[in-house]
């Protein structure tokens, strides 16, 4: 363990297996500095910041709310909280459109803001080390942040799961490998002290003897700007390859400590913390200037901008009108991407808030992403095993998920697969195989759920049985001495039980629940017209 | 002059030579039948491992085992509704048989059910309890019943039992999560996201 | 029904499979060219005849097969089997044979197993082995226009009557307007350097070199060299676009190598021929770099492709020393192809996670 807490000979950068180099497309949008935002004529607050942690509303329709005031309660003491952007009126509560991989419909809080932007006061710190580590803790969580890199995990619960755990090393991930997304360039090359401070923090909040922050080899700019604020501090500086998946986070742990995680395992389990840099930033924000997390830096992009650049955008703000500040030229806008090229989707409607996942939103000509052409058959050229970061084959793998062969795909380590894409960007047969694979994972799970449940089913069968099998026994012991014909088994209950009596009791049970089955059909038939539809049946999703 | 080969040894030799055929023979032949038990065992468990453990009985057997024991001895393949064509191919597969189609005498493929007992109208009989063949209904005498319902299999076999037709079988919700789906399986030619009803 | 998921990358690489098929044609030309220089016109109409009867029989077995077949030519693979058949196949074939080795290839070699992508067998080494062990005799002639015969005037093979002699190798019983005043074509045969190098172990380059021979004269005999360095160029071409992976040609022309100098002994036998002539006397570089390297058919592991390769390797020597066959790449690759999936599974990558250097892991007992 204790490896992981000192840098090591030599401090080698260790490379990762495979990768890809595609064009960065970056410059664009770092042509500008970071530019705050303008306020929108509406915020959508999303409640589901990360799924499994369910965020309740504190405010009702109608409300007047004040900048950082936060808006939802949650049973969990580290739930990421929402928080008001600026001041206005709550507008509604309802379901509405956001983009969650998938565009869902989702709890949202409607914000409609007033144009004064009063904001609650703020406590500032002007050092943290004078504070408790439980006060900055307690002010992260607070602050209501996810994680910035993808997931959106909330980052009061890893600290929490970093200090039960015995961590050693802190990893802050502003490697940003994928295309077009610049987000982290320019908060390093802008504000590196500020995301250094926060690494700090961070590290004494989860109490790791080392803190390395991982930059890519041609991040010049953001590389200058971090190493001149890195003069005061004990963070490390570590550059990686210019290759794409260097920045996934197994990737990225094998070329700071040159071992690799075991599969199957989590960073946390091998004393390894890992947050994004817009993460880390606001963590610092959060403790120093005692405002919670409302905004994020969003990389704006694409040819179909006229100004490509990053905003500081708030939670909340349409995508629309993000993109209506770069100036679309709507001729040649054929497509709007939320995320990098590679592990982006295309939004199929544009009335989707920013979110704090939202990195990238990229507006496409036909130029930057060409319509893909249809699918041709695999020549098995190999390509894709080449540039497999996980050194899977990717066309073996895609050959068994075509035959659901859900064997050789455990096999052949469909689970380790990380989803980045690289395969699927030198496919020149241009096989979509993150899609095969996706779905190729989901038959896995849905196979292993049946089987579980199957073999639950088959035990408790052969339980029962079992058990039927004692009681005949056991009833037959009984018989044999006593010679006395009565056995039923509710008679070992009620010591003064006669069968007339029984059978009147039931009798009596049965015309009560006849007139309550009859009420309760009089009770329907008397309602206003109503759908049979049963209570459990979820509304679903569009 | 004795002959060179006598008769008696020949006699003997031919004796001894039967017997020792007989005496293989039958070792053979017992070999050949543990082992056919043996198999006939693990295919019982290889067939059971097929079938949908509803242990509903709807193929005229008391479960899922019994038929797996019924179908090693050659009864039909087509008789498990709840697991519908897939079961049938698969069991087909194992045991080189050519799939038909779902017996109707059996019943038909239904959608996965769940059993519900409408509790204000339950009487505590402990007659669902008593035909529920996984234990997956929890009560007891004149006490209310519910069903476990992540432990019930949808079998059925609690509805019959009841004096006050308080349980009714209700399916498991259409599963409206998204799903990843292999490319060109679906409807349409849409690249990024596909919602289709 | 839920609400279906689907993903593709929106930034591609720019390749494609079409692109990759026409650029291992290109890397084809010098050969080809170097090919019609020395030997005529043969090879180019052996092309051209096999991919008119490659494209045809594609079309129509992807109609039978309910395939949109004009989507299915559009992959050039069908015209890149034509070329290696092409240039495979002798010089001066008759047409019929041409169209009996290339249909088989197509049809029955690559669509009866499920079309591109899953021959287990390369089609135009299929193709020509069913022609070799069919017609042996057809299939070791190499038909080259006669170019010397009449002393006095010199025809050059490239000329109008070289053409016409090639056309009549390939359409016997074509009644060209002059043909009858041109000699039989039959009369001349030429063996590769390798088969010939019983008599003589030398290379030709060296020998036209010594007596004062330009290496492009065809009277020098360098052709086959030639040739040879000319697939030698479009294969360096191939890996430096990255095509192909240098994994296959660097083991099958190492393991060729290291067998030829290992068993070479100048004064004894002359059987086991020279290195050089191993290399560049007959079809190991076009082996090496073009039929081999088919990825449908070869390896696809890197570590796979290494032991492919000396399979291939170990073939292409063996055969041609020890065995009766006079080439002997088109068996070689094909006991390749035999070994490959058997390699690819024994030759998987580690995966990440799964080998030995490992992060010690806590027992995870802190999760709650």
């Amino acid at each position: 363990m204790s490896k992981l807490a000192h840098p090591g000979r030599g401090r080698r950068v260790h490379g990762i297996a495979g990768g890809i180099t595609p064009a960065a497309n970056k410059a664009a949008s770092l042509r500008s500095r970071i530019m705050p935002c303008p306020l929108a004529p509406l915020y959508t607050l999303p409640l589901t910041q990360y799924k499994s942690v369910p965020l309740t509303p504190a405010v009702q329709a109608g409300d007047y709310v004040q900048k950082y005031q936060r808006l939802t309660t949650s049973a969990n003491p580290d739930a990421a909280h929402v928080h008001a952007p600026t001041s206005g009126r709550i507008a509604a509560i309802r379901n509405c459109l956001i983009a969650d991989r998938v565009e869902t419909l989702a709890p949202c809080i409607e914000l409609v803001p007033d144009g004064a932007d009063t904001a609650l006061g703020c406590s500032p710190v002007p050092d943290f080390r004078k504070l408790p580590t439980s006060e900055l803790f307690q002010r992260i969580i607070d602050a209501g942040i996810c994680g910035m890199g993808g997931a959106g995990f909330p980052v009061a619960q890893k600290l929490r799961l970093a200090q039960s755990a015995d961590c050693q090393l802190l990893i802050i991930n502003a490697v940003e490998c994928e295309p077009f997304i610049s987000a982290d360039h320019a908060l390093l090359r802008e504000r590196a002290a500020d995301v250094l401070l926060g690494a700090e923090i961070v590290q004494t909040v989860c109490r790791a003897a080392r803190c390395v922050i991982a930059l890519k080899r041609d991040m010049h700019a953001a590389i200058s700007a971090t190493r001149s604020a890195l003069a005061h501090s004990t963070v490390e500086m570590l550059l990686v390859d210019s290759k794409y998946p260097a920045g996934a986070e197994r990737q990225l742990i094998e070329a700071v400590t040159g071992m690799q995680l075991p599969a199957g395992s989590l960073p946390l389990e091998a004393g390894i913390l890992m947050l994004n840099a817009g993460t880390t930033y606001a963590c610092g924000q959060a403790v120093v200037t005692g405002s919670p997390c409302i905004s994020r830096i969003t990389t704006l992009t694409g040819s179909a901008l006229t100004t490509p650049k990053n905003f500081e955008a708030l939670i909340g703000t349409p995508v629309t009108f993000l993109l209506e500040l770069c100036g679309v030229k709507q001729h040649d806008h054929t497509a709007t991407v939320l995320g990098g090229s590679l592990l982006g989707v295309e939004l199929a409607s544009l009335a989707v808030p920013s979110t704090q996942t939202t990195n990238c939103l990229i507006a496409a000509t036909s130029a930057d992403l060409p319509q893909s052409e249809p699918e041709l058959a695999c020549i098995r050229c190999g390509y894709c095993a080449d540039v497999c970061p996980v050194r899977l084959l990717p066309q073996q793998l895609h050959a068994f998920a075509r035959n659901h062969a859900h064997a050789q795909l455990q096999d052949y380590g469909l689970t380790e697969c990380i989803e980045c894409g690289a395969c699927d960007y030198v496919c020149p047969s241009h096989i979509p195989l993150v899609q095969y694979f996706r779905a190729g994972k989901q038959e896995l799970r849905d196979a292993t759920r049946h089987f579980e449940q199957a073999e639950s089913w088959r035990t408790r069968f052969q339980q029962h049985q079992y058990r039927l099998k004692r009681e005949k026994e056991s009833a037959r012991e009984r018989r044999r001495p006593e010679s006395q014909p009565t056995s039923a088994p509710v008679s070992r209950h009620s010591p003064a039980f006669s069968r007339e009596q029984a059978q009147n009791e039931i009798a009596a049970a049965v015309a009560r629940s006849k007139a309550r089955q009859q009420a309760r059909t009089n009770r329907l038939l008397a309602s206003v017209p109503k759908s049979s539809g049963d209570p459990e049946d979820s509304g679903g999703v569009a | 002059m004795y002959p060179l080969i006598d008769t008696a040894l020949i006699r003997l030799l031919l004796w001894a030579f039967l017997l020792l055929a007989l005496l293989g023979l039958g070792v053979t032949a017992m070999r050949y039948w543990r082992r056919k038990l043996a198999d006939q065992h693990s295919l019982v468990d290889r067939i059971n491992a097929l079938l949908p453990q509803t242990q509903c009985g709807a193929c005229g057997f008391e479960g899922c085992l019994p038929y797996a024991r019924a179908i090693a001895n050659g009864q039909a393949i087509n008789q498990c509704p709840p697991g519908g064509d897939g079961t049938i191919i698969r069991l087909g597969n194992l045991l080189n048989e050519l799939p038909r189609t779902l017996n109707p005498a059996h019943g038909v493929v239904v959608e996965p059910r769940v059993a519900f007992i409408r509790e204000d109208e339950c009487i505590g009989c402990t007659k669902c309890i008593r035909a529920c063949p996984v234990d997956a209904i929890l009560g007891g005498p004149k006490l209310m019943h519910t069903v476990i319902a992540r432990e019930c299999t949808g079998c059925d076999l609690c509805v019959e039992p009841c004096p006050v037709d308080c349980i009714e079988m209700r399916p498991l919700g259409p599963d409206h999560s998204p799903r990843w789906v292999l490319p060109n399986s679906g409807s349409g030619t849409r690249t990024s996201l596909e919602v289709t009803r | 029904m839920s609400v279906q998921l689907h993903s593709r990358v929106l930034q591609r690489a720019p390749q494609s499979t079409r692109a990759i098929m026409l650029q291992v044609m290109l890397a084809c030309t010098p050969g080809i060219l170097l090919s019609v220089w020395f030997f005529g016109y043969g090879i180019v109409l052996n092309i051209v005849l096999a991919s008119a009867f490659a494209l045809f029989t594609e079309a129509v077995i992807l109609s039978v097969r309910a395939r949109n077949w004009w989507q299915g030519l559009q992959d050039n693979s069908a015209l890149v089997t034509a070329v290696l058949f092409g240039i495979a196949v002798p010089p001066g074939l008759p047409w019929w044979l041409v169209a009996t080795g290339i249909v088989f290839a197509i049809a029955i070699v690559k669509h009866s197993f499920g079309g591109l992508g899953q021959n287990p067998f390369n089609p135009a080494m299929s193709g020509y082995l069913l022609l070799l062990l069919a017609y042996p005799l057809d299939m070791t002639a190499w038909h080259v226009p006669a170019t010397r015969l009449f002393d006095d005037t010199a025809i050059s093979t490239l000329g109008w009557y070289g053409l016409q002699q090639s056309l009549l190798a390939s359409f016997p019983g074509l009644s060209l307007p002059s043909a009858t005043s041109l000699p039989a074509i039959d009369g001349l045969a030429m063996a590769t350097p390798l088969i010939e190098f019983k008599m003589a172990a030398t290379s030709a380059l060296l020998s036209a070199r010594e007596s004062g021979l330009s290496f492009f004269a065809r009277e020098s005999g360098t052709g086959w060299e030639l040739v040879n360095f000319g697939y030698l160029l479009g294969g360096l071409y191939l890996l430096a676009r990255r095509i192909i992976s240098w994994h296959i040609p660097v083991s099958i022309i190492g393991t060729v190598a290291l067998l030829a100098t290992l068993l070479y002994a100048p004064n004894s036998f002359a059987i086991y021929g020279t290195p050089y002539l191993h290399l560049f006397g007959s079809a190991t570089m076009l082996g090496a770099f073009f039929i081999a390297t088919d990825p449908v058919s070869a390896a696809t592991t890197r570590r796979g492709q290494l032991l492919y390769g000396v399979c291939i390797g170990l073939g292409i020597y063996c055969i041609r020393v020890w065995g009766s066959y006079l080439d002997s790449v088109a068996i070689a690759v094909l006991f390749g192809n035999l070994c490959a999936p058997l390699l690819d599974h024994w030759c998987r990558p580690t995966i990440y996670g799964h080998g030995a250097r490992q992060l010690p892991v806590t027992g995870g007992e802190w999760k709650a």
